[in-house]
């Protein structure tokens, strides 16, 4: 049975190629996990719908890059700022009306907006396959035999560090990082103080529609296809590092989407008896882990109930 | 206007309940009839499908509304990923009915106890998991379904991303009156037209008898339900989703209702699973995704959360609402065509606005209108009485 033929693949070359394999996937999962992580800090809310919403923003930056056959950077840059102003739209029209202490219903609306968002992208661009080009050239920047680490695999890591580094120096320096700061901590009491919740939580959705569009715009272009469902997987991978790193910490978003990138690659691949077609079944595990064993992850704030 | 008052087991009452059970079930009997051949009505230039293909799938998702509901509209916990014990169902009575050739409803032998027990395998780890954080794994869990179906070492029974189909036909008993009925039902003066024909092809019949079969499969689910939530064990359920703590101090077992819950869910599901198979004769992986579960959450939601007629109309909404949507080619006022997949779309926007408008679902909403027109007050002490 192949069940019990446990065999480990040890050679030094293909563990490497397959380390920065992980690297390179994992930045990207990091990066939409921030996205994630910045919805939940703010409201608490888990956000569904931001695969979605970095889908669309993949698909305005491919009808402009490709369509219109603007520069890829700036396609990508004019499709965050559009993102981020429909997130901005979304969270006031459909995400403010609602109680925001109560979580369920405003997850049910997440779930409509994936539906809504997703079928949107799928009438308006049909679903044949599309390739959006990378914002990294071509090549490597040093191999050794069958391991390589591209450009696009290392502009994608340094790419997610400049985010967590934006964000955080976002949320220490600026006066609307500080609000944002406050809302997260405790909502009464911000807006006791005078902070306005409202455009504070609104500025959280659009920050995190434009970083989850450029986590996207940095990913497809390595996974080689573009279709309406190419955000799928790869939510269940960011929910697996934003879980893994914790919910509410921008530094563990990074830190656990670079870890379920290499389980990804170094173990689900590495290790026989998992097929490599379950590599989704191991992004859930790590999430079922992570929440019975330590449900605020590596970095997350641990939360103290009152009963 | 004021709503008439009806005391509760007046004879008044009594004649409203019986005739809305004579009505029920005469229109249950008529509707495969009826639409064995689909009706075709016309609306601004497009044409709308209602046939008997679409009406037992509705009833199979209706069943698994049911169990979403038990598990979220009555016990509170939000499940993403019932999409995973509808497809379990499925694909073990794909698997039973195409290798080894049992008949449809026996493979019900063997789904019961395997998605109640799947059920209850994932209930457990739910104990310690709960509100988002289980939405969250139940998403996982329905994400991951398809690539199981897909796995190779499964391929000699799933078939991989083809699909599996099922050769093997159900075929009507003899002793079934399906030609009788419908001359009865011709007979009748203007609903007789809407049958367009005087005798039923082989294929039609097939699917008239595969409607009663999914009928009474799902009557005896929602009767199941029925008297889950009114016996104790629901009252159980419902107080733990009211207040969990409270439920706990008042000596509930919360472990064991918790993780029955999602049992019976998981149970139901892969009912509709099996009830799926019987109607469509075949079984996609990638049907069975992210998608399917949450067009079960907008079937909970639509049709009516802790309302067991809202699953029902749910179950209707889901399958209605998005055939009607794709065959919406043309809408008056606006300038331009329609085509492509749009009815996803709508279900979206759908759950979001009935969130705004009516949190109860349309079986909440009928309730209200119907409470305008006359409500069903306790019965007051018997007449010619004084206490003195």
């Amino acid at each position: 049975m192949f069940l019990f033929a446990v065999s480990i693949d040890t050679d030094p070359e293909l563990l490497l190629a397959r380390i920065l394999d992980g690297f390179r996937f994992g930045s990207g999962y990091g990066a939409l996990a921030l996205a994630l992580v910045m919805i939940y800090k703010a409201t608490g809310v888990l956000n569904f719908a931001q695969g979605e919403l970095a889908l669309l923003g993949i698909y305005i930056a491919w009808a402009l890059g490709v369509g219109w056959g603007w520069p890829i950077f700036l396609a990508i840059l004019v499709s965050m700022i559009a993102t981020a102003g429909l997130a901005a739209g979304i969270e006031r029209t459909v995400i403010r009306p609602f109680d925001p202490s109560n979580h369920l219903p405003l997850v049910i609306v997440t779930l409509g907006l994936f539906l809504a968002i997703n079928s949107f992208v799928a009438v308006t661009w049909n679903t044949d396959l599309k390739a959006l080009p990378s914002m990294f050239p071509p090549g490597d920047v040093f191999s050794v035999g069958v391991a390589h680490l591209s450009w696009s695999g290392l502009g994608i890591f340094l790419s997610a560090l400049a985010m967590l580094g934006a964000v955080n120096l976002l949320l220490a320096k600026t006066k609307v990082g500080l609000a944002f700061r406050a809302v997260s901590s405790n909502l009464e009491s911000a807006e006791l103080v005078g902070i306005r919740v409202g455009p504070t939580l609104q500025f959280g959705w659009a920050l995190a529609a434009a970083i989850g569009t450029l986590a996207g715009a940095l990913l497809v272009p390595e996974l080689n296809v573009l279709d309406p469902n190419v955000m799928l997987s790869t939510l269940v991978f960011a929910f697996a590092g934003a879980a893994l790193g914790g919910l509410d910490s921008p530094k563990g978003a990074i830190i656990g989407g670079i870890l379920v990138g290499l389980i990804r690659s170094v173990v689900v691949q590495s290790v026989s008896f998992i097929p490599s077609e379950l590599s989704v079944g191991a992004a859930v595990f790590v999430i079922l882990l992570v929440l019975l064993v330590r449900p605020s992850g590596l970095y997350g704030s641990s939360k103290v109930v009152r009963v | 206007m004021r709503p008439r008052l009806i005391a509760e087991g007046s004879s008044t009452h009594r004649w409203i309940q019986g005739g809305n059970w004579t009505l029920t079930i005469v229109v249950m009997i008529a509707i495969p009839f009826l639409v064995a051949i689909p009706l075709k009505p016309t609306l601004f230039g497009n044409s709308y499908t209602i046939g008997i293909s679409n009406v037992n799938e509705a009833i199979a998702w209706a069943v698994a509304v049911l169990g979403l509901n038990i598990l979220t509209g009555f016990n509170g916990q939000l499940s993403l990923g019932n999409s995973f014990f509808v497809g379990t169902g499925a694909y073990l009575t794909g698997v039973f009915v195409q290798t080894y050739h049992w008949s449809y409803l026996s493979t019900l032998i063997v789904v019961i106890p395997v998605c109640l027990a799947i059920g209850l395998i994932v209930g457990i780890p739910a104990l310690r998991i709960q509100g988002l954080y289980l939405a969250l794994v139940t998403f996982g869990l329905a994400a991951v379904f398809p690539s199981i179906a897909k796995l190779e070492q499964l391929d000699r029974f799933t078939h991989g991303s083809n699909g599996l189909s099922i050769t093997s036909k159900l075929l009507p008993p003899s002793w079934m009156p399906i030609q009788g009925t419908l001359d009865l039902i011709n007979k009748i003066p203007i609903i007789g037209d809407w049958t367009g024909t005087d005798h039923f092809s082989k294929r039609q019949a097939e699917g008239i008898y595969a409607y009663f079969l999914l009928v009474m499969i799902a009557g005896a689910c929602f009767l199941l339900a029925y008297n889950l939530i009114r016996s104790r064990p629901g009252r159980a359920l419902i107080a733990i989703r009211d207040n969990e703590i409270g439920a706990e101090v008042a000596g509930i077992n919360l472990s064991l209702y918790k993780a029955g819950a999602f049992g019976v869910a998981a149970l139901l599901s892969g009912v509709a699973g099996t009830m799926l198979s019987i109607d469509k004769n075949f079984v996609s992986p990638d049907d069975l995704g992210v998608n399917f579960a949450i067009f079960l959450v907008v079937g909970l939601i639509v049709g009516g959360s802790a309302n067991l007629k809202g699953s029902l109309i749910g179950g209707f909404a889901v399958i209605f609402v998005r055939q009607w949507a794709s065959q919406t080619n043309e809408v008056p006022l606006l300038g331009w065509g329609l085509s492509g997949p749009y009815g996803q779309m709508v279900l979206g926007v759908l759950l979001i606005g009935l969130m705004f408008v009516m949190p109860g679902g349309i079986a909440f909403g009928m309730q209200r209108l119907r409470q305008r027109v006359y409500r069903v007050v306790p019965a007051g002490p018997p007449e010619g009485r004084t206490d003195d």
